[in-house]
């Protein structure tokens, strides 16, 4: 293990503390604060992977995560960024995308083959002859995508979130964005500071140069750091990644948490007033033969080795860079150990003087107008070729580092994929953000500064704009702020150079997808003009790091290339996740939600087995026959109960009761007599059925009405929407939850509910479709109706939901001696299915109105001055043949039921089946369906098409309804 | 058969200490445990109303004047009163005895309908922030005032009655069906704070100390 600097004050290390680690099978050693691409490289590993086409070693370049090069897997999980994935103890690490070892790759080979591949091969070739696309497909399929994670892969750690809400939200912890925290904050507005990195100030934190006065950025970070802590109103969310800003200035982020969290990420989804960016700039890469070899780094990549992770890059390192910070990493490097033959500056002139000065002074020598053309070394760099800008003149430096790169990119996603637009800068050779969207700003080097008091101003700045936004500021304090500005450096020239004097064959823009400088020449001849194109035809962009390496030189050099006279090519859309991460923390906590009734626990307790349907969790089954036989003949021969408690159940009343009621239902409502139950429908505009239940009037302008299941959740504001123009006064009360409902099902069902009840429950003093209310015990009020849902007796019983379990178990004894039994939701569907009873929704579906399933007798075509919904559409359809009808089938030859949603065919579809089972009741099987008009005549013959059926179809013929009881004599004995 | 009992929503994986028989309501007083807060307290037993009328301005429950602004709340004589919209007021009985419910047809008794809890204490809107993204601490609303909103992805009424600190506390309902999981996600969003169920006389103490 190499060994670590202990006296940087830029430190975040602490070499006192081993890290234990697997790679390879073997255990290795990091040190606390590594990631798990710095301990590897302590431990002299160069070559982290392969890449995706041409299997080229690859290694460490910027620390900032935004390619494939460093991605492994860890603990299982592919993908992983090492570069900003910190190291726990006992992490398993291992190579992906190799046959053998990222250093001795079987697949390396294919490297000398891209001649056969140029950009979009793919779509040139293999497809002819056709036959051969099946095979290559699969083949392309297989090589396609990095590292394999099993579909049934549980990912361990917790994973939460939460929804904060602030005035101002800052992304970025730099000086910018720590600035404008503070300008906002000291406003007295509520700020929330997102820093991707687990500690607070950017780009200078790990700088050793000085700032201002002497004192060095670092230090001037933790100044302000400290600054930011104390300050009550900012609440700062380190190594929190923003993945997305929207509309309203919703941004969302995740955290990675600490030893110390009770999470291991959490999904972070704020709301703010206003939103400053200020996520700085990362180094555009520059474009050379083998810009990519193991050895070759950015320079903020070679400087944070050191000062961060306390190691030298290398032993000697060639510089080839066209910004100021490259001289700056190249004296740091230098005072710790780095042996540098030369630096090629890009630029021929425009260096900080005092740089300069710092390099001259520690003897290196700097080639002004000069640049690498090629690394040379088949797994790492062993030596440079450099060359004068205009290609005349070239030097060979042996080196195992090259630390290279171009200029700077701003990083605007935040800003872009919120709708910004990107307009490119002369001066800064930045693709800037323009026509930002209302109250968010951008600040900091992003905006192209460089000097550390105008990053920190146009933070300021961008900090009391936000505060302006929150009415919190005054147009005389920004005047100021901006006047303050003005007398400060502007934005810095930036770099033009995007690509050295090289063919470009092994030049690669794109690392993920392996697309080279030659390809883009290609794509460009094939007339892929424009990033959007180009990227789609190569591949350029297309990996896991997205825009992030091809990013701003994909435009630049297009633009080049075609020789256009002003650059109008904007990059290619990023969209979110900006910075991707596990969709574990995606889902977040996913706490189940479903509604349980007041019977759950009792049902559970009798072996019900349930399921989620919609909001409700519900017993479906109380056995594992899931034919429900003997459910459904407990229910014919003796008595069951069923849990009903999910029928949505309202109160309306007011003086405006009726005349709502009138104008949602089909029903006249006017004439229900008290003590009578009376069942109805509502349909929508269309005239298509939606929902129906039944109705009971309480009292003078007082009604109690259910709705099914699935409707009840909408039901107020559907009868608010119908009656929004009528100035009528009614109140609607949800009482779906407030009472559970018992269904008391079976011949025995009297015998059973005579034993609890004080009532005269005979069919004479309670018949079919009555209502009454009663006590039970002198406690228990219940509302009761005489129903035939399933076919017999049957008594629902609607109690306070905090009774229910009192009455459960009131009925489960009485009903003991006749061995009463649950029955679930299948068997009640089986059972009314059998009485042709139809469920909406299974016997109806979006298109069907109330005359195709036979119930156009609820629909009182004398109630008139209502504007009944749906009623002027019916009047329509009532002379329309060709609608589908409701009909009943049994099957020919005793044969098995279709299944549900089976196909009604002959060359054509002409119907499906809603419901069918085999009927105990019946001894045969029957079901519903809905066919075309002309299918509906008693005796059709109708032919099932069901999923997987191989062409072989099964037949019924439509058949009178209903199958059993047809006279109804069960259910009103 | 046994006595006839009412059962809440609400189940607690606690031990109670003390219980009260409130009519068939079996109320926890206090439980084994329960720590320094934040807490959970089941107040399902408390009547609720619902008060509906096209005239709001002329009601006066219990005496009290209902607030005119939708989503402006009042706590006065142990009763809470949330105006919800144009025609519709909640109205909370948090303390003392058992209630009459006035005879007039606006009100309806929607006790039964939700499940109704506490959650006061110490950083309790760092619980709220882990299941709702309502800003309850937004400076430009005066408590007590109303959410109608997603608490858990639930629609709730969630009031704010305090914010001072220690004393920062909401009272919730959501639909008695979601109970259940309701409370499961509420208290372990309130794990890593400390987040305990509490009888009833704790929040008795707090809702009289506000």
């Amino acid at each position: 293990m190499m060994t670590r600097f202990n006296h940087l004050p830029t430190l975040k290390i602490n070499t006192g503390d081993k890290i234990p680690f697997t790679y390879k099978g073997k255990t290795f050693y990091g040190v606390k604060g590594d990631t798990i691409a710095t301990a590897l490289y302590a431990n002299g590993v160069r070559i982290y992977a392969r890449s995706l086409k041409y299997h080229r070693p690859r290694g460490l370049y910027s620390m900032n995560g935004e390619c494939s090069n460093t991605m492994m897997e860890v603990n299982g999980i592919p993908n992983v960024r090492t570069e900003t994935t910190y190291l726990k103890p006992g992490m398993v690490i291992k190579e992906q995308n190799v046959k053998g070892s990222a250093e001795n790759d079987l697949l390396g080979f294919i490297d000398k083959m891209d001649w056969a591949m140029p950009a979009g091969f793919y779509y040139d070739t293999m497809h002819k002859p056709a036959k051969i696309w099946p095979v290559a497909m699969k083949q392309i399929r297989k090589a396609a995508g990095i590292g394999k994670l099993s579909p049934d892969h549980h990912m361990p750690g917790k994973y939460d979130e939460i929804f904060p809400t602030c005035d101002v939200c800052v992304i970025g912890g730099g000086h910018a964005g720590m600035k404008a925290a503070l300008a906002a904050a000291q406003k007295g507005l509520r700020v929330i500071l997102m820093e991707a990195r687990p500690w607070l100030g950017g780009d200078f934190e790990y700088r050793t140069s000085e700032y201002l006065d002497s004192q060095t950025h670092h230090e001037r970070a933790v100044q302000l750091a400290k600054e930011v802590e104390k300050t009550e109103n900012i609440r700062v969310f380190t190594h929190t990644a923003n993945v997305g800003t929207y509309n309203n200035n919703l941004v969302t982020g995740f955290q990675i948490g600490k030893e110390s969290d009770s999470f291991t990420e959490r999904y972070i989804e704020l709301r703010a007033n206003s939103v400053v960016v200020a996520t700085g700039c990362i180094e555009r890469p520059l474009l050379f033969e083998n810009n990519e070899r193991p050895g070759v780094m950015q320079a903020g990549c070679a400087l944070r080795l050191a000062n961060t992770y306390g190691m030298l890059p290398g032993k000697t390192a060639v510089f080839s860079i066209g910004h100021d910070l490259g001289l700056e990493t190249a004296a740091t490097l230098h005072d710790l150990g780095l042996s540098i033959p030369v630096i090629a500056d890009i630029r021929e002139d425009g260096q900080d003087p005092k740089l300069l000065k710092a390099v001259l002074d520690r003897k290196i020598t700097i080639l002004k107008g000069w640049v690498a053309t090629e690394a040379h070394g088949s797994k790492q760099v062993k030596k440079v070729t450099i060359k004068s800008v205009d290609a005349t003149v070239s030097k060979t430096f042996d080196c195992d580092v090259l630390v290279a790169s171009a200029g700077f990119t701003p990083l605007t996603g935040p800003l872009v994929i919120n709708q910004a637009k990107l307009t490119y800068d002369n001066h800064t050779n930045f693709f800037l953000p323009t026509d930002l969207p209302k109250k968010m700003y951008a600040a900091g080097r992003l905006l192209g500064f460089e000097n550390a008091e105008s990053i920190e101003a146009s933070g300021h700045l961008a900090g009391l704009k936000a505060a302006y936004d929150c009415e919190n500021c005054s147009i005389a304090e920004l005047g100021d702020a901006k006047k303050a500005m003005e007398t400060l450096p502007g934005p810095a020239r930036g770099t033009k150079l995007i690509t050295a004097p090289v063919k470009g064959r092994k030049t690669f823009i794109c690392f993920d997808e392996d697309v080279s400088i030659k390809n883009i020449k290609q794509s460009i001849n094939k007339g892929f003009d424009v990033p959007e194109l180009i990227k789609r035809f190569s591949g350029a962009g297309l990996g896991p790091g997205q825009g992030g390496i091809p990013g701003h030189n994909l435009p630049l050099f297009t633009a080049k290339y075609q020789a256009l006279p002003d650059i109008r090519i904007k990059p290619t859309t990023v969209r979110p996740p900006l910075v991707p991460t596990l969709i574990a923390t995606y889902a977040g906590t996913n706490h189940t939600m479903f509604k349980r009734t007041p019977m759950d626990e009792m049902q559970r307790k009798d072996g019900g087995i349930f399921r989620n349907i919609g909001v409700w969790q519900r017993a479906r089954y109380f056995s594992k026959d899931f034919t429900c036989k003997k459910e459904i003949e407990n229910v014919r021969n003796n008595v069951g109960m069923l849990d009903g408690s999910t029928l949505g159940k309202f109160r309306i009343h007011g003086p405006d009761a009726l005349n709502a009621l009138q104008r949602v239902y089909v029903s006249d409502l006017s004439k229900i007599k008290e003590g009578r139950v009376k069942y109805t429908a509502m349909c929508n505009d269309d005239g298509c059925v939606i929902d129906d239940g039944v109705v009971v009037k309480l009292g003078e302008n007082d009604y109690y009405f259910s709705t099914s299941t699935g409707r009840a959740g909408q039901t107020i504001e559907w009868i608010r929407y119908h009656t929004r123009y009528e100035n009528w006064d009614f109140a609607l009360v949800n009482l779906t939850d407030a009472m559970g409902v018992i269904n008391l099902s079976g011949p025995n069902a009297r015998k059973v509910l005579e034993k609890v009840v004080d009532i005269d429950v005979s069919n004479e003093g309670f018949g079919f479709s009555e209502y009454k209310e009663f006590t039970i015990a002198d406690t228990i009020p219940v509302k009761a109706m005489r129903l035939g849902f399933v076919g017999e007796l049957s008594y629902e019983l609607h109690v306070p939901a905090s009774y229910m379990k009192s009455l459960w178990l009131m009925l489960n004894e009485a009903g003991k001696e006749f061995n009463i039994q649950n029955f679930g939701v299948e068997a009640q569907n089986v059972l009314r299915m059998e009485k042709c009873h139809v469920i909406l929704g299974q016997e109806s579906e979006q298109r069907t109105n109330l005359l195709d399933i036979g119930m156009g007798f609820l629909w009182s075509r004398k109630k008139t001055g209502y504007k009944t919904v749906g009623v002027a559409a019916l009047i329509q359809a009532e002379k329309d043949n060709n609608r589908l009808k409701l009909v009943g089938f049994k099957m020919e030859n005793n044969g098995r039921a279709p299944k549900d949603g089976a196909l009604i065919v002959d060359d054509r579809v002409l119907g499906h089946v809603c419901t069918a089972r085999n009927s105990f009741s019946l001894n045969e099987a029957v079901g519903m369906a809905l066919v075309q008009g002309d299918m509906s005549k008693i005796g059709t013959r109708l032919a099932f098409y069901e999923d997987e059926c191989n062409g072989e179809l099964i037949y019924g013929t439509v058949v009178e309804t209903p199958f059993y009881d047809p006279e109804g004599k069960r259910m009103k004995m | 058969m046994k006595d006839i009992k009412r059962y809440s929503a609400v189940e607690f994986k606690a031990t109670p200490l003390k219980n009260q028989k409130r009519g068939d309501w079996d109320v926890v007083l206090e439980y084994h445990g329960e720590g320094e807060g934040p807490w959970l307290v089941d107040l399902s037993h408390r009547t609720r109303l619902d008060l509906q009328s096209s005239d709001l301005a002329t009601k006066k429950p219990f005496g009290i004047t209902i607030p005119e602004t939708p989503c402006r709340s009042v706590l006065e004589k142990g009763m809470l009163l949330n105006r919800m919209n144009r025609i519709q007021t909640s109205i909370y009985h948090l303390d003392g005895e058992t209630i009459d419910i006035p005879e007039e047809k606006e009100y309806t008794d929607v006790t039964e309908a939700t499940i109704f809890v506490a959650i006061f204490g110490s950083r309790v809107f760092s619980v709220c922030e882990k299941l709702s993204n309502l800003d309850f601490a937004g400076e430009n609303k005066q408590t007590p005032f109303l959410f109608q909103g997603p608490f858990s992805h639930v629609p709730c009424q969630i009031v704010t009655l305090s914010r001072e600190a220690e004393k920062s506390g909401v009272v919730l309902t959501c639909s008695r069906g979601y109970g259940k999981h309701m409370i499961d996600g509420i208290l372990h969003a309130g794990e890593e704070f400390g987040l305990t169920p509490a009888g009833e006389a704790r929040f008795t103490s707090w809702i009289n100390n506000l």
